[in-house]
């Protein structure tokens, strides 16, 4: 017997993207899916991000990793809000883990909600965890040919940063080939090239993820996915 | 490296549908995998066999099938099939594509024997 089913598997995690989603439009809260390799500074941009800010814009965060809360360690010293989850043995998040963090958190008066993502360049770009807004972040040290070797998780990003910028010079980094790969893939995002360290690129970086908010508040945006 | 909760879910979908059918054996399952979900299908393949071990579906053949990607370009409309290195729009020249297929993991069939034949 042929039993025609035709049914996403993905069915499940995708519905509890759809819940986290609705509960952050409800908590006016803006939630930013940021995704990259280990190492590649997500959690120093945050450390910079969040207090240059300001107060007024309260942030949360939902870091993920195998194992330690090293990362929440650092960023609970920033953030308003932090839960560190632990995947385990998961090579990313998914949208129930997610949902459980938010049970986790205050959202009232919250603005920004960062979700750092386990580091990995190919999971995390199949799995919708209820974001609005999904950050890619490629490192100097990555080397230049990542973009095209990682099309998935480039495609669909709405902003790209080039980090740790510091570096060029002191490493080989062709810049116009991580451009000219990008072109290819997704001519829709904001590239922006910063450094943790120095700062660089910082206010550029800022400048958008206000504007992301502020046309998200005034429902201009049609951005996410 | 995702696989193994991909064959998690799809073993709950292909069980359910298995007791719904008063299914003795399952024999067969289909399933289409969008390009963009980089599903490697020797490794679902294995990942479904350890989920499989001790179901009805223990020992069935899975049938992974690759959809084409379909995407409409934000820019001008457009609708095209990229590949997965070029996003570019043929009529527009944009990479801004919003996919409409191959992002998804679709269970499409499941052949199965009733309680009766799978005892014979």
């Amino acid at each position: 017997m042929k039993v025609k089913v035709v049914e996403s598997v993905l069915k499940a995690n995708d519905a509890v993207a759809r819940e986290n989603r609705r509960r952050m439009d409800a908590a006016g809260v803006l939630a930013i899916n940021i995704t990259s390799a280990p190492g590649s500074g997500k959690t120093a941009l945050l450390e910079r991000t969040i207090p240059a800010l300001g107060p007024e814009a309260r942030c949360a965060v939902l870091v993920g990793d195998l194992q330690t809360t090293r990362d929440a360690e650092r960023l609970g010293a920033v953030a308003a809000e932090t839960v560190q989850i632990n995947t385990g043995r998961g090579c990313h998040l998914s949208a129930p883990q997610v949902n459980e963090g938010l049970d986790s958190l205050d959202l009232s008066g919250i603005q920004f909600l960062f979700i750092e993502n386990v580091g990995n360049m190919v999971c995390p770009a199949a799995v919708d965890l209820g974001e609005h807004l999904r950050v890619v972040l490629l490192s100097v040290p990555e080397g230049d040919d990542k973009v095209a070797k990682y099309p998935t998780l480039f495609q669909p990003a709405d902003a790209v940063l080039l980090t740790k910028q510091d570096l060029v010079g002191v490493l080989d980094w062709d810049r116009a080939k991580v451009y000219e790969d990008l072109s290819r893939l997704n001519t829709r995002a904001t590239l922006i090239e910063c450094s943790q360290k120095t700062g660089q690129g910082m206010e550029q970086w800022l400048d958008w993820l206000r504007e992301q908010r502020r046309q998200r508040a005034s429902g201009e945006s049609s951005a996410g996915v | 490296m995702h696989e193994l909760s991909i064959a998690t879910q799809l073993m709950d979908q292909v069980l359910r549908v298995a007791g719904e059918n008063d299914a003795g054996r399952v024999v067969e399952v289909e399933v289409h995998c969008g390009v963009m979900q980089q599903v490697v299908p020797e490794a679902l393949e294995m990942a479904f066999e350890a989920v499989a071990a001790g179901t009805v579906a223990e020992g069935s053949r899975l049938v992974i099938v690759e959809d084409a990607m379909r995407a409409r370009c934000r820019v001008c409309g457009h609708e095209y099939e990229p590949n997965i290195d070029d996003f570019l729009c043929p009529k527009c020249s944009q990479a801004n594509a919003e996919l409409l297929v191959g992002q998804d993991i679709v269970l499409q069939t499941v052949i199965c024997e009733t309680e009766d034949r799978a005892k014979l």
